[in-house]
């Protein structure tokens, strides 16, 4: 029973996102099925939010951008239709971020970011104390994907992490880390690289 | 290094959107003529998509689904909402104006703003089940010398029942209000109901993931003890999708 005021912390119905679900998803979403909508919000809206929120460490923004999110979604999900390349959830995610990025650039509060940035990262990551990886689709691929990060050079992922998961430009991460905006560069290129091999198992994925 | 060579360099910079702004206009000023970038920049986005992942997973707030909902489908505020929205606001503003008057009254001041927001999104977020209920039920229930009420409100989109309960007497001693799904498979227990002492009780209930498809409820007094998946006692209303 759920009594009024205590939703929170609904878990997903689901326990996985199969390729068949995903695809399923889909064609609902296209279908312009509201309840499609509601499931796609279940499954996706921590990782979401866990983009959102590393970019702009902002709960009250991080949250307003994944609203911004669904509604673009819902609106483009019939562009999804024709292409079988074209995941869900990265689809979703990639719009997330670039809407995050989006209102970085907007906002001009680096300074801000980057302090909080130091505490945040000295403390090392707040782990959120009522989640249930298991009940929570797509957590094998986070694993994987930390693991891939974690095998890189220490430079090269404190480079990666500013970069990709903190918003932050080439020649920002320069002057934070102090070194010249070409090693910047040439970390980032050497981290992509391994990054694109260590993600290819995941090209397949879902389960 | 060729103007093409720099394009070729910064493939996955573009794709992972870590250009400078200016470099990253640049860049898409000249995807727009380069199919050969166009189609290694899309390859990339590929093999990195996956790559954001990595940030840790947040729980979402009570209510975001429905505020999720809500804005993608550009569902139009009502009444009812307007009162809350302006509670809402005014213990924020209250917050606002008193944010200045000393760190300590700050920090409970802010916590106090969480908790409002929380418990309006949770409110919002059990109502808006009324709003979109696809069915609603009535029935009339007699208890002793009470006639009181029973309202479901079905919403069929996240699967949930908001039970509205009125005019009913607290349950006499060592027996329960017990309400119970109908399912094709068999009846299913759901909550026990403890009416206020007005006789009013208003709960929201997810329908039962298993025992296929649900029918109907039905609302029964049963002892404090009884167990197992089917009405024993007096069934005080039966209702039918």
């Amino acid at each position: 029973m759920t009594v009024i005021g205590e939703m929170a912390g609904r878990r997903p119905r689901g326990h996985d996102l199969s390729l068949e679900r995903e695809s399923s998803l889909k064609a609902r979403l296209v279908a312009r099925d509201e309840s499609a909508l509601a499931e796609l919000i279940d499954l996706t809206s921590p990782w979401l939010l866990g983009v959102a929120q590393a970019m702009l460490s902002d709960r009250q923004e991080s949250e307003e951008v994944v609203l911004e999110t669904f509604r673009i979604g819902w609106q483009k999900a019939g562009t999804l239709a024709a292409s079988e390349d074209d995941r869900l959830l990265p689809w979703l995610i990639r719009i997330a971020r670039n809407r995050a990025i989006d209102r970085l650039r907007a906002r001009r509060r680096q300074r801000l970011k980057l302090e909080r940035f130091r505490v945040t990262h000295d403390a090392g990551p707040a782990w959120p104390a009522d989640l249930n990886e298991a009940a929570l689709p797509g957590w094998h691929v986070h694993a994987t994907v930390h693991s891939a990060l974690r095998d890189l050079p220490p430079d090269q992922l404190a480079t990666v992490r500013l970069a990709y998961f903190q918003g932050l430009s080439h020649s920002e991460i320069a002057s934070h880390l102090d070194i010249p905006l070409g090693t910047v560069k040439t970390r980032l290129r050497l981290a992509f690289d391994k990054l694109r091999v260590a993600l290819q198992p995941l090209k397949e994925w879902l389960a | 290094m060729t103007a093409h060579q720099w394009f070729i360099e910064h493939r996955a910079d573009l794709a992972t959107r870590t250009l400078d702004p200016g470099d990253e206009s640049k860049f898409r000023d000249h995807l727009s003529r380069c199919e050969e970038c166009r189609v290694a920049v899309a390859g990339l986005e590929r093999e990195l998509a996956w790559l954001p992942m990595g940030a840790e997973p947040v729980v979402p707030p009570p209510g975001f689904r429905h505020q999720a909902l809500d804005r993608a489908l550009g569902t139009h505020r009502s009444a009812w909402r307007i009162p809350l929205g302006l509670a809402a606001a005014a213990v924020m503003a209250a917050g606002g104006g008193l944010w200045w008057r000393g760190q300590a009254r700050e920090t409970r001041l802010a916590s106090e703003l969480v908790r409002s927001r929380q418990a309006f999104a949770a409110l919002s977020d059990t109502v808006a089940v009324l709003r979109r209920a696809a069915r609603v039920l009535h029935a009339s229930v007699a208890m002793n010398d009470h006639q009181g009420s029973l309202v479901i409100f079905a919403d069929n989109i996240t699967h949930r029942w908001n039970v509205v309960f009125q005019g009913l007497p607290p349950a006499p001693a060592g027996e329960k209000y017990q309400f119970w799904f109908i399912c094709a498979d068999g009846m299913v227990r759901s909550a026990e109901l403890r009416p206020s002492d007005d006789g009013t009780l208003m709960l929201t209930v997810d329908m039962p993931g298993q025992a296929g498809a649900v029918l109907g409820a039905v609302l029964s007094m049963e002892t404090t003890t009884s167990v197992g998946n089917a009405p024993k006692g007096v069934q005080l209303a039966h209702l039918l999708l």
